[in-house]
């Protein structure tokens, strides 16, 4: 027989300083670089001269503008976004519902330059649209300043709200449902009784993380704002960092953008409303619902057309006007290829540490969260929202700021944007890993105690299973949205050695249109490829995980009911 | 034998506080009696270090187990349901219980095939638990903890939902366990099933 004790020095790193000692570290870490960095932008910000810059009118007309056009950006985008989530559930049969659903999706990793040069290409000034509608109308248009920035925040934002409310529309319990397709309601009823009660919960949250995500948006101004009078905070610090030098103004408006930032944050963390704000790709059985029939059949049809033609015009702008720009960059070779190829290395050589950092931030920060009582929990928890409180402009101003003294070569400005890419992933991350990773019920956690499946051992036979998936997704994810990165890079990077997103942006900004294109289907094909390479060995395994999968899922499901 | 003396415990919130004394002789098995929400459960988890007493002593051969954690103490339990690891199949689940690493020797692994041969499953070594019926997913938790080899074996509703043949030959195999010397504590709502294990009753 068996002796006991046994068991608890049998399994490697089973000691909880293992469980949370490192997350610790880097909760710890990540919260003491974003204090050190708004420490040191408050140090050089000069707080009296905050009454000055209400003074400037300079400044007074970009704060305005900022909050201007992230507004109309948010109205326009949630309308929208309404409208195709209605439309969609009315339509549950609808051909090419689950195509327009993944195109939906891609607002999520599509790096956002890459999106411009697609809307460029359709609304630009000799764009496909722009072109017909000139042709036939009297009507002019110009994509550059406010018009451009808010189609493009549309483009962006319209299928992220209209996915997460369209989830929340499916998330009305079936039964319910079923009562009001028994009963026949349709119009302002079925809107009162059903749809409205669901919207109404997710609505602040998803206004707020719109508002604020347009209020941030970097890329799109510098592209598309044309010019002083649509300048934003984000593109203003920008520039008084890198021409004007200012660093002083430049604290000044990071702390005002910070101060705006973080009060809707902590509105939305004080209402609740930060929680499933991510869509999710499963959606709930369909019922058919009374008003899905006759002229509004037709409308919904319609509007679903138009809003797909709006996503998929820009990418069908990028591939065809992308490839001419490629084959020709490839076949003449010469510098636009050895430029390409030096752009493509350097962003790997950022997006790469980037994706790993933010998984292994995440993995640890949430293993703290999970294993070391309700204070640690709300510190991880804390760590890993701070990236979305603190836009990456500002956290990269402050650490500027912070390491400009010892920043000398260019590589230490390259570790330092993959350091704040790994960061701004760190939130999207932690929201892919955190379900796998607390998937661990109280049965199979006991049981896991019994046997002594401990430290190394519960991580290699509960976890890893359940966890293979989700890590290749998180790190495609990481490493993406770092690749698609224009807005640290832009900060800390030199233009003599661009990434390729930095590359796209000065090909646009000199008119080379058809290289730029190459570089943005290049950019896109590279993203694709990310993803593709994560996911390959859940594709080679797909019958074994499907199974896997399927047991997780089923015993989950049963140990909730 | 196990001792087991004023153990109490109440959950938070609540004004109920249960109290438990009872002894158990090597090669005996006692049956916790009482409706439902009596508290089988909950002295079950005690004894596992799931749960953690208020007051009270757990003796095992005059050792406190009162301080130990549920992987130190000598018990194994097995559940009405949900006693394997879903995503693990049969021989991986089996080994867990043998080594937390399953870093297993040549013998173990034969001893783990002889185990399933014994308990009517020969071959089953790759079987994912989705895919056996209820008895034989408990066959394979029992063999899990008759290889496991600890003196005390806790039984929450095990027979409980398994069809007639299933209930015997689980029944039987339970009482080989129990005249090797191990000692039983059976929670079970089945009369039968306390009539032919149990040996002592503690109502609730």
């Amino acid at each position: 027989m068996r002796q006991f004790p046994f068991g608890s020095t049998q399994a490697p790193l089973s000691h909880p300083g293992w469980q949370i000692g490192p997350g610790l570290i880097i909760a710890g870490s990540l919260l003491a670089l974003t204090i050190a960095g708004l420490a040191a932008m408050l140090w050089q910000a000069h707080l009296p001269e905050v009454a000055k810059l209400w003074q400037n009118r300079y400044l007074g007309n970009v704060i305005r503008f900022t909050i201007w056009q992230a507004t109309l950006s948010t109205a326009l985008s949630l309308v929208l976004g309404l409208l195709i989530a209605l439309a969609l559930a009315r339509q549950p049969r609808f051909r090419g519902r689950s195509l327009l659903l993944r195109m939906m999706e891609l607002s999520l990793v599509l790096p956002t330059i890459v999106a411009v040069s697609g809307l460029v290409g359709v609304y630009g000034r000799h764009g496909w649209l722009t072109s017909v509608v000139e042709h036939w109308t009297t009507v002019r248009w110009n994509l550059y300043g406010l018009n451009g920035i808010v189609l493009a925040h549309v483009f962006f934002n319209a299928p992220l709200a209209g996915r997460i409310l369209l989830q929340a529309l499916e998330s009305v319990p079936a039964p319910r449902r079923r009562v009001a397709s028994q009963l026949g309601l349709t119009g302002w009823w079925l809107w009162r009784t059903l749809d409205w009660p669901a919207v109404r919960r997710v609505l602040p949250g998803i206004a707020a993380l719109v508002f604020t995500l347009c209020f941030t948006s970097f890329a799109i101004v510098m592209t598309l704002g044309g010019g002083p009078a649509s300048t934003t905070l984000e593109v203003a610090i920008y520039q008084s960092l890198r021409f004007e030098f200012d660093f002083g103004r430049a604290a000044l408006l990071a702390i005002v953008q910070l101060a705006i930032c973080g009060a809707i944050w902590l509105f939305m963390v004080r209402r609740g409303l930060s929680a499933n704000l991510s869509p999710q790709r499963s959606f709930s059985e369909t019922i058919r619902r009374p008003d899905s029939q006759g002229i509004t059949r037709l409308w919904d049809a319609a509007l679903l057309v138009c809003f797909a033609l709006f996503l998929l015009l820009p990418l069908a702008a990028i591939l065809l006007q992308g490839l001419p720009g490629l084959v020709t960059v490839a076949v003449d070779g010469g510098t636009s290829l050895a430029d390409l190829a030096e752009a493509t290395l350097r962003s790997f050589a950022i997006a790469l540490p980037a994706g790993a950092f933010s998984v292994l931030s995440a993995l640890l920060v949430l293993a703290l969260a999970g294993r070391g009582g309700p204070q640690l929990a709300r510190l991880s928890s804390v760590a890993t929202a701070v990236p979305l409180m603190v836009p990456p402009i500002v956290l990269g101003t402050g650490l500027f700021l912070l390491l400009r003294p010892s920043l000398g070569h260019s590589s230490q400005g390259l570790a330092l944007v993959a350091l704040i890419n790994g960061l701004m992933a760190l939130p999207f991350v932690t929201q892919l890993l955190k379900g796998p990773l607390a998937g661990l019920d109280q049965a199979t956690a006991q049981q896991a105690d019994q046997l002594g499946v401990l430290g190394w051992y519960r991580w290699r036979w509960l976890h890893w299973p359940r966890l293979k998936r989700p890590l290749a997704l998180a790190m495609a994810y990481g490493t993406g949205l770092s690749l698609g990165d224009f807005g640290v890079i832009a900060l800390f990077g030199t233009p003599g050695q661009p990434t390729v997103p930095v590359l796209l942006y000065q090909q646009l900004g000199s008119y080379r249109m058809e290289l730029a294109a190459g570089t943005a289907l290049w950019l896109l094909t590279l993203l694709l490829l990310v993803f593709a390479t994560f996911n390959l060995p859940g594709y080679r395994k797909r019958k074994q995980s499907r199974h896997q999968n399927d047991a997780l899922n089923t015993l989950a499901e049963a140990r909730h009911a | 034998m196990l001792d087991v003396k004023n153990l109490t415990f109440r959950y938070p919130d609540t004004e109920t506080t249960w109290r438990f004394t009872f002894q158990v002789d090597h090669g005996q098995c006692i049956a916790i009696n009482g409706p439902s929400g009596s508290g089988k459960s909950t002295l079950l988890n005690l004894l596992a270090g799931f749960l953690t007493p208020e007051s009270g002593t757990i003796h095992w051969q005059s050792r406190l187990l009162n301080d130990l954690p549920p992987w130190d103490r000598p018990v194994t339990s097995l559940f009405q349901e949900h006693n394997l690891f879903e995503h693990l199949d049969v021989q991986t689940n089996i080994g867990l219980g043998m080594h937390p690493g399953l870093k297993l020797s040549a013998e173990q692994k034969q001893a783990i095939s002889r185990g399933l041969a014994s308990v009517g499953m020969a071959g089953f070594e790759s079987r994912m638990p989705g895919d056996l019926s209820g008895g034989q997913r408990q066959r394979v938790a029992f063999l899990r903890a008759l290889l496991r080899d600890q003196p005390i074996l806790l039984l929450d509703e095990p027979l409980t939902g398994l069809d007639a043949e299933a209930r015997t030959q689980l029944r039987s195999l339970l009482l080989r366990h129990k005249a090797a010397g191990k000692v039983l504590v059976l929670a079970s709502h089945d009369a039968e099933d306390r009539k032919i294990l149990a040996d002592k009753q503690l109502n609730l």
